[in-house]
Formats: C-alpha cells, sequence, structure tokens
C-alpha cells in the first residue's frame, strides 16, 4: 500500500537516515507540508536520491524560492518544491545558502526543470548556483545592477531614491 | 527634410499643399498595434464595432512600425520594454506621434516599482495623454480627434518644428 | 463606340484603360510620396523589422536546392488541374470523347509521376 502524504516525513526520513545518513539535518511540518532542512554539500547527492529512488519518484520540481531572511544568520535560505507525480506527494527541501559564497551547487544535472528556476532565484536574489551552464538574467534587463527581490533593495528602484 | 518638406518658405504653394497633404494625414492615421496590458483590451474595444474608431479614419492597425503614423502605448512599459519601445518608435516614418494611454504609460500608475518605467514620456515624445485605468474608449477617440486637429496644423514650409506641448485628456 | 467583337481588339480596351488607371494611381501616389515626405533617417529606422527585438544575423540564408525541385513538381500537377477545370464544367457537352482525351492526358501524366517515385524524385533527402 502507497504511504499517504501526511505520513512521508518521518518514513523519508527513516529511509534517509539508512542511505544517506548526515544530510538532512531535521524535518518540519507546516499546514499539511513537510520540509527538510538540508546540508548544502549534499543537496545534489540527496535531490538524485529522491528523483530515482523507486519509492519516492520526485521527478517534478516545481518551484526554487530563495527566502531573505535580512537579520538572520545565514541571511539566504533556498527553498525546493518537489512533487512526486506517481505518488502525488509534496516535498520542500530547505537549503541555508552559506553566507561568504552565497553558492548552492546548481540541480541542472538533475531536473532540467532547475535551469529557469536557478537563473530566476540569481536574478532576483543574487544567489549563485555552481555548476549552472548559463547563469544569466531572466527576468530583469541584462544591464541592470543589482537583485529586486532582497529585502534591503529599494521599492521604487535606485532611481527614485 | 525630404525633397520638398522644410526648404521653401511660407507660400501660397505649401499652404495648397498642406491642405491636401494635412488632410490626409489626419483621416488616415494608422496605429501600431502595441498592446501592454490591460489598457490594451479597451484599445481593442474603441476599434470595435461599438466604438468603431474606423469612423474617424484610424482603423487600420499595422502589425509594422514601418506603416504607422500613431503608437498607442497602451499599458504599463516594464524597463526590459523599454528599449525595444524605443526601438519601435525610432523605426516608425516620419511624421509620427505618441498616445500615452492610461495611468501606467502616463506616469508608471499604481506601479511605482524598480521594473516600471514612471512615464512613457521618459522615452519617447508624447502628444496626448489620455488619463484613466484604464480610459474609457470614447476618451481614446478623443485623443485621436485632437491629433488630428494637430496635425491639420502641420506645414511643409520652413518652420521651426518646435514639438507642441503634450494635451491631456482627463477621464 | 462601334460594337464590340470577338475578333477585333476593340473589345479589350476597357481593361487596357483599367491598367492604365490602376498602373497611374500607383505611380503618381508613390511620386508624391518621394516629393512632399520628410526624410529623417537612423540608423534604428535601417535596422530589419523584428518586432523591436536586435535582430540576429542575416535573414539571407543559403536555402537548399530542393526546394526548387518541389516546386517545379508542384507547378506540374497544379498546371493538371488548370485543364482539369473547364473539362469537369463542360464535361457533358465533350461527351465521351472529352474524356477519353481526358483519361490520356491523365495517363500520361500518372507515367511521369510513376517515373519520378521510381528515381526518388520524391525523396527529401
Amino acid at each position: 500500500m502507497i504511504p499517504a502524504q501526511r505520513d512521508i516525513g518521518s518514513l523519508l526520513l527513516g529511509d534517509l537516515a539508512e542511505r544517506l545518513p548526515g544530510a538532512v539535518r531535521e524535518l518540519s511540518r507546516s499546514c499539511g507540508e513537510c520540509y527538510l532542512r538540508v546540508e548544502p554539500e549534499r543537496l545534489k547527492e540527496l535531490a538524485r536520491f529522491l528523483k530515482e529512488q523507486q519509492a519516492w519518484q520526485f521527478a517534478f520540481l516545481a518551484n526554487i524560492s530563495p527566502v531573505d531572511w535580512l537579520t538572520r544568520a545565514p541571511r539566504f535560505e533556498v527553498v525546493y518544491h518537489l512533487r512526486s507525480l506517481v505518488f502525488n506527494y509534496r516535498l520542500g527541501l530547505k537549503v541555508d545558502v552559506p553566507d561568504q559564497s552565497l553558492s548552492l551547487p546548481s540541480l541542472t544535472g538533475v531536473w532540467r526543470a532547475a535551469d529557469w528556476l536557478e537563473r530566476e532565484a540569481y536574478d532576483l536574489f543574487g544567489v549563485r548556483f555552481s555548476g549552472h551552464p548559463d547563469l544569466r538574467r531572466i527576468m530583469m534587463p541584462e544591464d541592470w545592477q543589482g537583485h529586486p527581490y532582497r529585502r534591503d533593495f529599494p521599492l521604487a528602484g535606485r532611481a527614485a531614491e | 527634410m525630404g525633397l520638398i518638406d522644410d526648404r521653401f518658405e511660407k507660400n501660397f504653394a505649401t499652404d495648397a499643399v498642406d491642405t491636401v497633404l494635412n488632410l490626409g494625414r489626419a483621416y488616415s492615421l494608422w496605429p501600431v498595434a502595441y498592446g501592454l496590458a490591460c489598457c490594451a483590451i479597451e484599445m481593442i474595444h474603441t476599434m470595435t464595432a461599438r466604438w468603431d474608431l474606423a469612423r474617424f479614419g484610424a482603423e487600420v492597425f499595422r502589425p509594422s512600425p514601418r506603416q504607422a503614423d500613431v503608437m498607442i502605448v497602451a499599458g504599463t512599459v516594464t524597463h526590459k520594454m523599454a528599449p525595444i519601445l524605443r526601438r519601435l518608435y525610432d523605426q516608425m516614418p516620419e511624421p509620427k506621434f505618441v498616445i500615452a494611454m492610461g495611468g501606467c504609460a502616463t506616469a508608471g500608475g499604481p506601479f511605482r516599482t524598480y521594473s516600471v518605467v514612471q512615464g512613457v514620456d521618459t522615452i519617447v515624445p508624447v502628444d496626448i495623454y489620455v488619463e484613466g485605468c484604464p480610459p474609457r474608449p470614447e476618451n481614446l477617440i478623443r485623443a485621436f480627434i485632437l491629433l488630428q486637429e494637430r496635425v491639420k496644423q502641420m506645414t511643409i514650409a520652413k518652420s521651426p518644428r518646435v514639438p507642441a506641448p503634450p494635451i491631456r485628456i482627463e477621464a | 463606340m462601334e460594337p464590340a467583337t470577338a475578333d477585333t481588339a476593340l473589345g479589350y480596351a476597357p481593361l487596357l484603360l483599367t491598367v492604365l488607371i490602376a498602373t497611374g494611381v500607383g505611380a503618381v501616389t508613390l511620386l508624391l510620396g518621394i516629393f512632399v515626405r520628410p526624410s529623417k533617417p537612423n540608423p534604428v529606422k535601417a535596422l530589419a523589422y523584428e518586432c523591436g527585438n536586435l535582430p540576429i544575423g542575416d535573414a539571407r540564408l543559403p536555402m537548399r536546392t530542393r526546394f526548387y525541385l518541389f516546386a517545379m513538381l508542384l507547378v506540374i500537377f497544379d498546371v493538371e488541374v488548370v485543364f482539369l477545370l473547364p473539362w469537369a464544367v463542360n464535361f457533358v457537352s465533350l461527351g465521351l470523347f472529352g474524356f477519353v482525351e481526358m483519361m490520356i492526358f491523365l495517363g500520361v501524366l500518372l507515367l511521369g509521376y510513376g517515373y519520378l517515385w521510381r528515381n526518388g524524385g520524391l525523396q527529401w533527402d
């Protein structure tokens, strides 16, 4: 029998503790979703595992949304929203972005969808993705200065200051 | 300056040519089909049978700027779109006119943000501002009528060619 | 004007007049445009129109010669229809003779078609 969405948190945690020990720091739940806090160095390995494992098959990367906490350290956090189309699971991966490098490993090798999503995250938040084939701006003009979705970016733009 | 344009002092011949030419220009204003946001829907409505802009000779929306006289900037101009808008304006043949339709094109509208151009007059010279969010089709028609009045004042005689101050149509 | 008959060229006079007027109107408006229009060239105006984007590369690309062969084949089998249509309209009055005549014509064409097919004229590569 296929486990229900509400049970996958603890099941995943058990599975990962066995196969990829140390990759996941903690599990949190919110509004019926479950989130894994992932070590940045183990992100790629974990992503490939979640995608290719027969029991999970998170084949669909729905969104990459960075969060700017501004006063917290580390300042940036990136949330990867995954879907398993076969089992109808939803899962979030939360990764802290190291403050010194502001860089995470790129997941373009795992999900093709990560290409544009990572470009968007880079464009709007300035989070870099090492190993991305073509990390250019995607929303803003190419000659744009700064990253507009950061909390310290003036809302009306630099010109309005 | 053309072969005749802007070469002769004002005389009876230029007056006669002006009369004919301006009549032709005023009643065959061809707009560029350039809708950027929700104002474009009102622009389309202006063309439909109910308001029928064709009554005023401006029914031929051109998909290419090469064949157009008027650019109706209908909607929000983002910074990413701005160079494209300017290029299209530059590619329009003379004489050309710009109608800034609605609050966004006029002054950025409600979008006082980093991504929106605060008024299209920072990129291209605007002849007529139409207020409203979006403006009613009647107001766009009024813009065309006022533009026609302006076109009828044009001359091919030697003149300073100072752009006339823009007209503002209140909502 | 005397009534035009089928064997005098005068019957085509209105057609000639139409051609003259059509050409004249076009030529006069274009020439008038050259004289009265203002001329303000700029480099952006000379660019190719790509919906406001900067054009990438040249539009004059080399085309495969294969396209010309296909175009010629199209013309050949298109003209066939031009012959078929009047025959179809007058099918009854032409009778059996017309039918046989047309079948011979179509047969010849069909032979050509078969020859073309066998020699690989319809292959893309």
